[in-house]
């Protein structure tokens, strides 16, 4: 049985959130550079405590993940969820695989990658972006022009190569910051 | 005078090269990364955390990671604010670090309690472990990017 899921995970932090209502100005101001659909989410609302931090670095994550052009979104996803699959983060995978179901509209092929594990069967550019992800990942030192060649045959551009880059490094932060400050609580 | 890139500088990419011109295309990002390591490792107002302690964790992270370009510029930076005075709280601080860039889910309450007993506030927790959590981003980011530049170069 797979501890991974794309059902909704709960998250329950190790310091107290910030308030909404009682937050400062400048603890509004970091939420307001995080994603619209998750700046009130209990997660940022953590980060919020330090709000230099979360303002330029919730910035930076959701140009990561929202930049218009260049790698789909879907692919994005499916990074990300590789990179929470490999780090071990459940609450992560379980929402960025949901994302991918739905930007994809192929939960199955969701599914069969959390049950199966990363090796499943995939199309040859998936395969490319799945093992690049988890390269990159448990290896970074490793990383040459010859992990980039499976990227390049299955048609990414520089562009679609500097957001997986991104992709992939945000999640290195992003596992860590989850788990550290905080549990995962499986449905 | 436009504000340093760590990033660039680390890689010699140079202004107007081809990497320096895809990185622009996403510029927020560039510029978001760079300001994430500035509040976290020199910031204005440092809080509960010094600079010194920054620095130091910024160094240990670094060196776990084994990016000998990050290495010595988080060297060049712990130069400049004097190392964080030996005892139990730095100990702590380096034991939280590499729990949080080795192992981060085999890190529970107790230590989280652990750094508070020393008197740090949510704030202050929250701040070193968003710095220890973005030395493994660009020790990802630097060896993506390398390899893009052995590729140009082939």
């Amino acid at each position: 049985m797979t501890r991974f899921t794309m059902e909704e995970v709960s998250w329950e932090p190790r310091i107290p959130p910030v308030e909404a209502e009682s937050a400062t100005p400048e603890q509004l101001a970091a939420l307001e550079a995080c994603p619209p659909a998750q700046r009130r989410s209990t997660y940022f609302l953590t980060l919020a405590q330090d709000p230099a931090s979360l303002g330029e670095r919730g910035a930076l994550f959701n140009n990561v993940m929202y930049a218009a052009r260049g790698l789909p979104r879907a692919e994005r996803e499916l990074a990300t969820t590789v990179v929470s699959i490999v780090n071990g983060c459940i609450y992560c995978t379980s929402v960025h695989a949901r994302r991918f179901a739905e930007l994809t509209r192929e939960p199955a092929e969701m599914q069969r990658l959390l049950e199966e594990g990363i090796g499943t069967d995939l199309s040859p550019r998936r395969r490319a972006i799945v093992d690049f992800a988890a390269k990159l990942t448990a290896e970074p030192g490793a990383i040459g022009a010859a992990d980039l060649k499976p990227l390049r045959e299955a048609g990414l551009d520089d562009l679609e190569v500097l957001d997986l880059i991104h992709s992939i490094a945000m999640f290195a932060n992003a596992n860590r910051l989850m788990q550290s400050l905080g549990r995962s609580i499986a449905p | 005078m436009a504000e340093d890139d760590l990033i660039e500088r680390l890689l010699g990419i140079e202004p107007g090269s081809p990497l320096a011109a895809l990185r622009l295309q996403r510029e927020a990002i560039r510029r978001h990364a760079q300001g994430a390591w500035r509040e976290l490792v020199l910031p204005e107002t440092p809080g509960g955390v010094s600079h010194a302690e920054r620095a130091a964790l910024a160094l240990f992270v670094a060196q776990r990671g084994g990016d000998a370009a990050l290495i010595a510029e988080c060297r060049t930076i712990l130069a400049t604010t004097g190392t964080p005075p030996a005892g139990p709280r730095t100990e702590l601080l380096v034991r939280y670090a590499e729990m949080v860039a080795e192992a981060p889910e085999c890190c529970g309450q107790a230590d989280i309690d652990a750094l508070a007993a020393q008197g740090m506030s949510p704030q202050d927790i929250v701040a070193v472990t968003q710095l220890i959590a973005f030395v493994p981003f660009q020790i990802r980011l630097l060896a993506g990017l390398r390899a893009m530049q052995e590729e140009q170069a082939a």
